[in-house]
This record gives C-alpha cells, structure tokens and sequence, in this order.
C-alpha cells in the first residue's frame, strides 16, 4: 500500500479510537441507554478487511462489538452516533441502538445482538450475491466466543458444501466477555478448527497492518475469484473491557500489549511520515469526533415517535 | 374451477410465482432431492410440494445440510439482500434447533432497521399430530410462534387457501411462517384458476350456522366441519370460522359471528396453555363480552408432548365427537 493510503487507514483508525471515546464519555454522563462495547485494539485489522471490500456490492455483518466495523465500512458518523444514543437521526431512530447497527447501503448488512447470530446472514449475502451474478461477496466478523456457537460451525460448513463467495473473519481477542479463549475452544487452534471443514484458511496478527493487509487481500481476492469461501483468524488485543465500565477483575494481571495503532503509527514514521504529521492527524480526528457525537448529543431523543409507527393498530 | 390437492396446489404456486420472478429461491432439506439424480426424478422435499421446481429453475433449488440454523440465517440474510426465499424446515419441531434466527434475526430485522430493510421470507413448515410420528415430528405450534414480534403466522385447511396464502407469503415484505398440516397434503378441493393470493388477516366462513361459533384452524376445521354435521341432525346448527391466519387474527369475523350465536368454542391443535384457542378467547373476552350467553370454551390436546402409541396418539388429539360434545354442553348452558 502507498503511504498516502496507509496514512489515511491510520487517521481511520484514530478516528474510530477517538470516537469510541467520545462515545464512552457520554456514557459516563449518562447519555447512552445501553451497554457500549467499544473496538479498541482491533481498528487496525477491521479497517485493512474493508480494504479489500467493495460496498455495497459486498456485505458485512458483525458481532455487538461493531462500531469499528461500521465506520470503517464508511457508515456516517453522525448517524451511527446518534443511533447510539438513541436519538433524532440515527441509523433507526434509535429503534435498534449500539448493538442493531444496520447500514445496507454502506455495506453493514448489520450488527447483532446475538454472539454469532450474525454469521448465517452473511451467508444470505453470499447467496445473494451468487444467485443474481453481483460479483459482491458476504463477509462475517465474529470473536473467538462464536466460535463455539453452533450458528458459526454450521455457517462454516454450509458455506463449504453450497460454495457460498464468503469471507469469515474470526477476531480472537482471547476472552469471550470474561471466559479465557484458550479454555472454552477445544482443538489445537481456530483456524485449524477452520481447515478441518474444508475451508482456506489463514491466521494473521491483527495488530501488524502490513500483514492484516497481505492476508485480508489475498483470501479476500480469493474469494471474489473463486466464489468459494475463506476463513481469517486474526490476533487482535482487547484494549478495553467487553463493554466500557467493565471492571475487568477477571483479568488479573494485564500483560503488557503494543496498540496496533502505534505499531501502525510506527510503519509510517520508518516511511518518513513525520511525526508532526501524525500528531496533526490525531489532534484532527479527536476534535472531529468530539464534535460529531456532541452534535447527536443536542439530538432530540424521538425513539417514541419511532415506536408508535410500529404499534399503530396494535397486536390482536 | 380446477379440483387440485393442497400438495399440488402449493407446488403450482410455487411453480407458477417462480417463473414470473427470479429473485424466488426455495431452499431447504431434500427438497431437491437425490445425489446427482436429474430431470425430474428428484425427490422434492419429503412431502413432495417442491417436486419438479429443480428441472425449471436448477440454480434457485437449492438443498442444504441439516443444519436449520444456518440455513433459516442465510434465507434471512438473502431475504435482506434482494432475494424472495422460501425456506422448508420439514417439521416445525425443528423451529427449535434455530430459533434464535427465527426469532431474533428473522422476526427483528425490518424493525431494527425501522423499516429500511425488507424481509420478503417465507417459512414453510409442516405440523400435526395423528400419523404416529411422535413428539419430535408432530407438534402444532402456530399459538407459540403468533407471540412472537414480527412474524406472520398462517395455517391453510384448503387446497385454494394453502396455495393463496403462500403467495401472499412470497410477494410480500416481511417473514412468514406458512404452517402445512402434514395429514391435510392429499385433501382435494376445488381451486380458482389462476390460484390468487388470500390476504393475511382474513378468515372464512367454512359453514354458516346460528347456535354456536365454532373457531378452528387447519385439520380442525375439518374435524369441526365433521361435528357440526352430527350436530346438525340434533337441531344444532353451528358455525365454523376459519381464520386461516393465526396472526393477524381476524377479530372482525369471529365477533361478528358470535354476534349471531353468542356461544364460542375454539378448538387448535397448539398448546393448551396460552395457545391459540386462549388468543381467540382473549379477544373475545375484551371485544365481545357484552355478546356472549356463555362462558367461552376450548378444546386443544392436554398440557404434554405428543405420545406415540395410537391409543394414546387418538385420545391426545381433539377428534370430532369431542367437539360435538363441547358444543351440545355449550349450547345447552
């Protein structure tokens, strides 16, 4: 990749970081009705797969933990923020929230609240794709928690036996909420639980953006190419708790993990991007964020009005 | 005027609104049928309702392995995507292996998006007890899937019915189960050319009478029928409405009928606890009290699951006599 391209994925990734936190800030202030679970550690790896994407053709679906997916997907912040707070211009209306983030026209066919939910939908996107000859693919993100779902291991299978033009992207993070990965998964490995189904495979570390970008183009490529379907483990860490708040006493000793974003920030400083630059380009994208989710902030909470055209006639 | 089974007439439909419109897939469990077996002798679906769709339209005949999770996901996700599903899951016992993309993914979608995303999917599935499959191949589910946000629940007693109401199913814009009584496929009756579409939320009169209203779904109509002919030679002339959608129920006709005959009995072969026949109850108590000369009452099997033996299967089921005697006790409070 360029370096004016990979300067911009890593502004993207700022960008996510720094909304993320704007988000969680007004959580705190009580302005979010649910739960948020925030990408931290992962915008790297997300924002180098939808490098390889062509939305709308292609379609992704995500797990809870999609606002990274969303926006580097090119959802409209302020729209994503707004439904997220639950209010006057968001995605639904503020009918769905953090965890129903849907956006076909970007691209995200949807976000789900069900740990691995997700997964045969984009299966139905594939299909799609398949049966009226788009040559768009479906593209799945799911963490190393679904990977014990069955929805997950039946996709994996369905999409082998119907050669569906899929992308299967399992973000392992090691922890599925508080579980440790390595003691709710059986067998030595996920991708090799993957290949066991007959499935092309790769394992990638999520926080190393010149990999994440190799592997995600390549059985990404393939995909597209062959119409059959791919599977990408990828390493990332998980720089928060599974929703912003948690505690994390489950965690015990933190070991000390690099943020893919200064391992990105690094690659482009050995490119000669100047550090200034980088300094610039967080500072931007923090006032930008800040500014979006203030502006969903004064938004009118109008979920209500919402509501009441689903209820109108009411049910027997 | 053609006289057609409910198996023929639901494949013609298929076959006719799969010819007009190729975003219509079927998918689902042998319903092509075979291992590389073509033209025409392919199994088409275990009851044969999909027979011959995989020799005109190949590609969009699609079998998948057992694995109703993700296969109802992927009809839901194709639904979201462009395409018009029809999905057979061969008993509706099997609703249990996936019901989390029935009833979360499925049933939620079009209003998580508030509407922006349609879902034109159609379920397909089969009930019903009385053919000694036992409790794993024979439920009547339609009450508990009604309660469910979302979904449209339907259930056919005649051939013009099943293969109208299946139409509505596939050229509408949210999910629908279509709930096919395995005993009523070879049940014969008279269909208009052209089989049109029956709107949801519309029942029928399947017999006027004035005494008592009798409201049943499915093969209960029949076996309601059936009754209020034996009841018909002891002066008790009884009316059966079949609302032919679970939800939306049609409240209009089954008030208006009882209007007339002030006497309900409502007779399903769903749960006994908060099923359909509670339903109907339910909206006959708050909208029709005034209109009642007595307590409403209801015959659906016992509160267990199916039992096998044909003894057991034959008391377990509501069967003709018991109606007639629920309605002649009704009629005579």
């Amino acid at each position: 990749m360029l370096t004016e391209g990979m300067t911009s994925l890593v502004e993207k990734g700022h960008f996510i970081r720094a909304f993320e936190g704007a988000l969680a800030r007004a959580f705190d202030a009580g302005e979010v009705p649910g739960l948020v679970h925030l990408s931290n550690g992962a915008e790297i790896f997300e924002l180098a797969v939808m490098n390889t994407l062509r939305p709308p053709k292609d379609q992704v679906t995500g797990s809870h933990r999609s606002h990274g997916i969303a926006l580097a997907l090119g959802v409209d912040p302020f729209a994503m923020a707004c439904e997220i707070l639950g209010r006057e211009d968001g995605l639904s209306e503020g009918l769905g929230g953090t965890q129903h983030l849907i956006a076909p026209d970007s691209g995200l066919l949807g976000s789900n609240g069900i740990v691995g939910g997700q997964v045969p939908l984009a299966a139905g996107a594939a299909l799609s794709a398949k049966v009226q000859g788009t040559g768009g693919i479906g593209v799945t993100f799911f963490g190393d928690g679904a990977m014990n779902q069955g929805a997950v291991l039946e996709t994996i299978n369905l999409a082998v036996a119907l050669k569906l033009p899929m992308l299967f992207v399992c973000e392992n993070n090691g922890l599925g909420q508080s579980t440790a990965a390595s003691y709710a998964g059986g067998g030595a490995s996920i991708v090799g639980r993957a290949r066991a189904a007959g499935i092309a495979a790769a394992h990638v570390d999520g926080g190393d953006l010149d990999e994440s970008l190799a592997v995600a183009s390549k059985l990404g490529g393939w995909v597209r190419e062959t119409g059959s379907p791919a599977f990408i483990e990828a390493s990332v860490p998980r720089l928060a708790g599974h929703y912003h708040g948690d505690a994390e006493v489950y965690r015990g000793e933190k070991k000390k993990v690099v943020d893919p974003l200064d391992r990105a920030g690094d690659l482009l400083l050995d490119r000669g991007v100047p550090e200034a630059t980088l300094r610039e380009i967080k500072t931007r994208v923090a006032e930008q964020a800040e500014e979006i989710v203030e502006r969903a902030k004064a938004q009118p909470d109008v979920s209500d009005r919402a509501l009441s055209r689903w209820t109108e006639g009411g049910a027997a | 005027m053609t006289v057609l089974t409910i198996r023929d007439a639901l494949n013609s439909a298929l076959h006719s609104l799969m010819a007009a419109d190729d975003k219509i897939i079927v998918l689902g469990e042998d319903i092509r049928g075979g291992s590389g077996i073509k033209d025409g002798q392919e199994l088409g679906g275990v009851f044969g309702v999909t027979r011959g769709l995989a020799a005109k339209f190949d590609a969009r005949v699609i079998d998948t392995p057992i694995s109703e999770t993700a296969f109802l996901g992927m009809a839901t996700g194709a639904a979201m995507t462009g395409l018009r599903p029809v999905v057979e899951v061969m008993f509706c016992d099997f609703l249990g292996v996936c019901m989390d993309q029935l009833m979360n993914q499925a049933a939620k979608a079009r209003f998580l998006s508030n509407g922006r995303v349609p879902l034109p999917l159609t379920i397909r599935t089969t009930m019903g007890a009385g053919d000694g499959s036992g409790a794993m191949h024979s439920q009547a589910i339609y009450g508990m899937l009604a309660t469910i946000p979302g979904l449209t629940v339907a259930a056919p007693s005649t051939p013009a019915d099943a293969a109208g109401l299946l139409k509505s199913a596939i050229l509408g814009d949210g999910p629908t189960v279509l709930m096919e009584h395995k005993g009523l496929y070879g049940l014969e009756g008279e269909v208009t050319d052209g089989l049109p579409p029956v709107p949801f939320g519309k029942g029928r009169v399947a017999r006027e009478g004035k005494d008592v209203t009798i409201v049943a779904l499915s093969s209960m109509v029949h076996k309601a029928t059936e009754a209020a002919e034996l009841l018909a030679r002891d002066g008790i002339e009884a009316e059966v409405i079949d609302p032919r959608t679970v939800k939306p129920i049609d409240s209009e006709m089954i008030l208006a009928s009882l209007a007339k005959t002030g006497r309900l009995l409502v007779v399903a072969e769903d749960t006994a606890f908060a099923g359909f026949a509670d339903a109907v109850i339910s909206v006959v108590a708050r909208g029709g009290f005034d209109r009642l000369k007595a307590a409403p009452r209801k015959l659906t099997p016992p509160d267990t699951p199916v039992p096998y033996g044909r003894k057991a299967e034959a008391a377990w089921l509501p069967g003709a006599d018991d109606i007639a005697a629920a309605v002649r006790s009704l009629a005579g409070s």
